[in-house]
């Protein structure tokens, strides 16, 4: 702390009135994180330059992997996540003998920031695995039914697998959206049924003739929101910065006509009927502005 | 059974793919390569870009046409390990993960002695460049996510590649950048199908340089080379299968060619980041 002449937020809170405890900004922000962000929130934006209510940049792109029958990019900011679908031939259930699989795994490797570590799965990835996947069993995103090859012997099993390349918050945004972009983008090439064994056709590029789409019954899209402080200040699209201080989180999915999919609120602070709406309200709007980014 | 994931059938198959009867098959009868526009000493374009990930301290995402991956270097950071002695050299640790969907058939969570082995030769190839005895009691990770596999090969190279990227992205101290480059030997013109024939047998195999995954099926050999180009120094070299001496010495020839050029293409993706900085700056 050689040299005390830098201009500090904590200067301006008062907290440090002694020129020896003058820090640089970047210095306050690891020590009084709760507090650095308090003077930003105060003014009504939030140290990466947001408004309170504005969302990162968002990119989706399709078909990056062509090893996968369905494939999607997403980033949101600084997350950035890539969904692979890939489509195997395996026995139905037997109390479901023309049902197919999904099966949507989140993989939040150790690449993607220091807070993961190698081996299975975190306990965060599972919770976000389990949320997309109760999201699309429960507002029957695909009819499992069509995955039937042969009622009691094969149907398709898609294996959704997203994976975290880089972890900046609000990974549960953008696995659905990845989720939902990578099954638009699916085709699967009509298979035929013979003595116990599936057959493709291949060669040329899939097209209309030889390949089929899924025929997506919705797509529910999320948008989710932290709880800052005391005032539990809403604040959209958090970064990791920002959920690694707050106090609760709301996500809220919604499909395309606007009808409730899932609302999830974790954490301890209590929020009012009034918080609510104003999350559903929000997250009305950036679902517009999400699926338009999709169609482009 | 896996209870930490969300379950699927036990058992899933990839079906069998059933080719019209005049669909051709790539072969190196062809005596052209599987992309015809590469000639056997021709690489894939590389496509190299460090600072995608937003947490680490260095990254790097690499693309050679099909063969995507994206590495992440964290540290040095202090060793976390419980109950690990005192090292007066820095730990390297790296760990190469092929994503679920990377691969034709689709590869299990499971990690598996491919990726084991992957990532020995990655640790292997990168410590001679990093000085680690100058990092005392601290570790350095390098995670590779492979996003999609076209040959194995090409898949080891550019690993090698963009985690030395990655490494200096991160600012740790290297003799050199280490370039990675794979090449396959592959017998070409009629000699497979009549390979009784001495005369056509006799025929020296084709080096081509960074093959892909149908090339690859009927390579004969193959060989990976690691090399520091301002060095002039090789940090590694994994040949297989049968080859000659000459033919062998010929590859690592070509090999180091190739590397100086990718030497450059390394050389810009680091410039490149730090104009990038100065520009946030």
């Amino acid at each position: 702390m050689s040299s005390s002449t830098t201009t500090t937020p904590a200067a301006v809170n008062g907290l440090a009135t002694s020129p020896a405890f003058t820090f640089s900004a970047s210095t306050f922000q690891k020590l009084h994180p709760t507090e650095f962000f308090r003077n930003f929130v105060s003014q009504g934006v939030r140290p990466d330059g947001r408004l309170l209510s504005s969302f990162r940049p968002t990119t989706v792109h399709y078909g990056v992997i062509t090893t996968a029958n369905g494939s999607a990019m997403v980033r949101i900011g600084g997350t950035t996540v890539v969904c692979g679908v890939k489509a195997e031939v395996a026995e139905p259930k037997l109390d479901s003998p023309d049902q197919g699989y999904l099966v949507p795994n989140v993989d939040l490797s150790p690449i993607c920031s220091n807070t993961f570590r190698p081996g299975p799965p975190s306990e965060q990835a599972q919770v976000v695995s389990e949320s997309i996947n109760r999201v699309l069993k429960e507002s029957k995103v695909l009819d499992l039914k069509d995955l039937c090859i042969e009622e009691g012997k094969a149907v398709w099993a898609l294996w959704i697998d997203v994976v975290c390349v880089s972890y900046d918050g609000n990974i549960y945004d953008a696995a659905l959206a990845s989720v939902m972009a990578a099954l638009k983008n699916v085709r699967i090439r009509k298979p035929t049924y013979e003595e116990g064994v599936v057959k493709v056709p291949g060669g040329e590029a899939a097209d209309d003739e030889n390949s089929f789409k899924l025929n997506l019954a919705r797509t529910p899209l999320s948008t989710s929101f932290v709880l800052f402080d005391t005032s539990l200040t809403l604040l959209t699209d958090p970064n990791f910065a920002e959920e690694s201080i707050s106090q609760g989180q709301i996500s809220v999915t919604i499909d395309e006509q606007g009808q409730l999919c899932a609302i999830s609120k974790v954490g301890a602070a209590s929020s009012s009927q009034t918080l609510l709406k104003q999350c559903v309200e929000r997250a009305r709007k950036r679902n517009e502005e999400l699926r338009s980014i999709m169609n482009q | 059974m896996d209870r930490k994931r969300v379950p699927g059938p036990e058992l899933s198959v990839a079906p069998l793919v059933e080719y019209p009867s005049d669909f051709k098959r790539w072969t190196p009868l062809d005596e052209i390569r599987h992309d015809p526009k590469r000639q056997p000493e021709d690489m894939r374009p590389i496509y190299l870009k460090t600072g995608l990930i937003s947490q680490a301290n260095g990254s790097a995402y690499i693309e050679l046409e099909k063969t995507k991956l994206a590495c992440g270097v964290y540290g040095p950071r202090p060793v976390k390990k419980v109950g690990q002695v005192f090292s007066g050299k820095g730990v390297l640790y790296c760990e190469i993960k092929f994503a679920t969907f990377s691969c034709a058939k689709r590869r299990t969570n499971i990690r598996d002695p491919q990726e084991r082995e992957l990532s020995q030769i990655l640790s292997q190839a990168l410590s001679p460049a990093i000085q680690l005895d100058k990092l005392p009691k601290s570790a350095i990770d390098i995670y590779i996510t492979v996003l999609e596999s076209d040959g194995w090969g090409s898949c080891v190279a550019a690993a090698i590649t963009a985690a030395s990227v990655a490494l200096a992205h991160a600012g740790i101290e290297m003799l050199d950048l280490v370039a990675g480059c794979s090449a396959a030997y592959i017998q070409t013109g009629p000699s497979i199908s009549s390979s009784k024939d001495s005369i056509a047998a006799s025929r020296p195999p084709q080096i081509f340089m960074d093959a892909d995954l149908e090339e690859e099926k009927y390579e004969q050999g193959a060989i990976v080379l690691a090399y520091m180009p301002s060095l002039n120094e090789v940090t590694h070299v994994l040949q297989s299968g049968k080859a000659e001496g000459s033919i062998i010495s010929q590859s690592v020839e070509h090999c180091m060619e190739a590397c100086n050029k990718i030497y450059a293409v390394m050389h810009h993706a680091l410039l490149e980041s730090i104009n990038d900085n100065k520009e946030a700056l």
